[in-house]
């Protein structure tokens, strides 16, 4: 097997999952481009470019506004499932071990290996950091995405604002605004809605070979098989 | 503290909060402030020729010498994306960015509470 064959092969996760975003970002642009040009037509404005929708806060707040909520159901996810099981699901770790867990289960301090990451084996500070540096990445990611999808709702409420005639607001003022909410508890609601069906159907229903199902013959009560 | 500015201005800029065409709209809402009812219909977008023409079948021209419009410097102005208010001494203006330029898609606003206007001169 080729050197490009084999690295697509072992990283065809992340590849495919790539592509399908771009090709979904694509879609996204092109569709809505052509929405809002059929809006300004109805309002008797001329019709954007395409690069001017790209660069519009339109679009801008459309990414960013499903961006954050996907990132703060990530946040959510790893640090949650630190404290929080589901007795059966294989999205929940053992009953028994709520908590950050012993050194020895997690390999770190005097247990951890010669294979562990460098910062593992550092100890101190560094050690503390990587120990949760997944969580902290993906809120990280979340609260800028959510300053940033705040940012572009405003510039495209405020467009809003003129087309109808009325003054704009500041960004504070935004912030209290029922648009913003609106646009934020409509992205949260549906992805914690996908993580608890997520938990619950994974108790009961099988996908044989996906490591997101238990094996297909694990019993109803196995917590946190992956199969 | 100084990346963060950077940062904000660089989301603020891609949120589409540019001044870039603030200049041009200024100028724009200016001349229209500034001229005849003939050089005012020329400024106004289709929609509102349209809007004008559609309650004073004569024209553009002869509608827009009736209405009471302001004729005064520019206070300030403010652009959003494809749009523009621009306040007047004696006037509110909201501009759109069209294929021809800067265009006044309403004028002789007037507020009318909660930060809306009411117009003697918009396009529907």
């Amino acid at each position: 097997m080729s050197g490009v064959r084999r690295f697509v092969r072992e990283n065809s996760l992340s590849l495919g999952f790539g592509l399908l975003f771009l090709l979904s970002l694509a879609g996204q642009a092109l569709a809505g481009a052509a929405q809002m040009n059929e809006d300004r037509q109805a309002e008797g404005l001329e019709p954007v470019s395409l690069v001017q929708y790209l660069t519009s806060s339109s679009f801008a707040v459309d990414v960013m506004e499903n961006w954050q909520s996907e990132y703060l159901q990530f946040a959510l996810y790893v640090f949650a499932t630190v404290w929080l099981v589901q007795r059966g699901s294989p999205e929940s770790k053992e009953l028994h071990a709520v908590g950050t867990e012993s050194d020895e289960e997690q390999r770190v301090g005097s247990h951890a290996r010669e294979d562990s990451p460098p910062w593992v084996r550092a100890g101190g500070w560094r050690t503390t950091l990587f120990s949760r540096s997944l969580g902290l990445l993906f809120g990280g990611l979340f609260l800028l995405t959510w300053a940033a999808s705040s940012v572009a709702g405003w510039a495209a409420y405020n467009v809003e604002q003129l087309q109808s005639h009325a003054d704009p607001v500041s960004w504070v003022a935004y912030l209290g605004e029922a648009d913003f909410w609106n646009r934020t508890f409509q992205n949260w609601q549906s992805e914690m809605l996908a993580v608890g069906s997520m938990a619950v159907f994974a108790v009961y229903l099988r996908q044989r070979g996906s490591p997101e199902s238990k094996p297909v013959g694990a019993s109803h009560h196995d917590t946190g098989a992956t199969g | 503290m100084r990346t963060a500015v950077r940062w904000a201005a660089v989301l603020v800029v891609l949120a589409g909060c540019s001044d870039v065409h603030l200049p041009e709209a200024q100028q724009v809402a200016s001349d229209f402030a500034a001229g005849d009812p003939v050089t005012r219909c020329d400024l106004l977008t289709e929609a509102a020729v349209r809007a004008v023409e559609h309650e004073e079948p004569t024209g553009c021209p002869v509608a827009l010498e009736e209405l009471p419009l302001g004729a005064g410097g520019v206070v300030s102005a403010q652009v959003w994306g494809q749009e523009a208010q621009v306040q007047l001494t004696d006037d509110t203006l909201f501009l759109s960015r069209t294929a021809d330029g800067w265009r006044v898609a309403a004028a002789g606003c007037e507020a009318s509470g909660q930060g809306r206007y009411d117009c003697l001169v918009e396009g529907s």
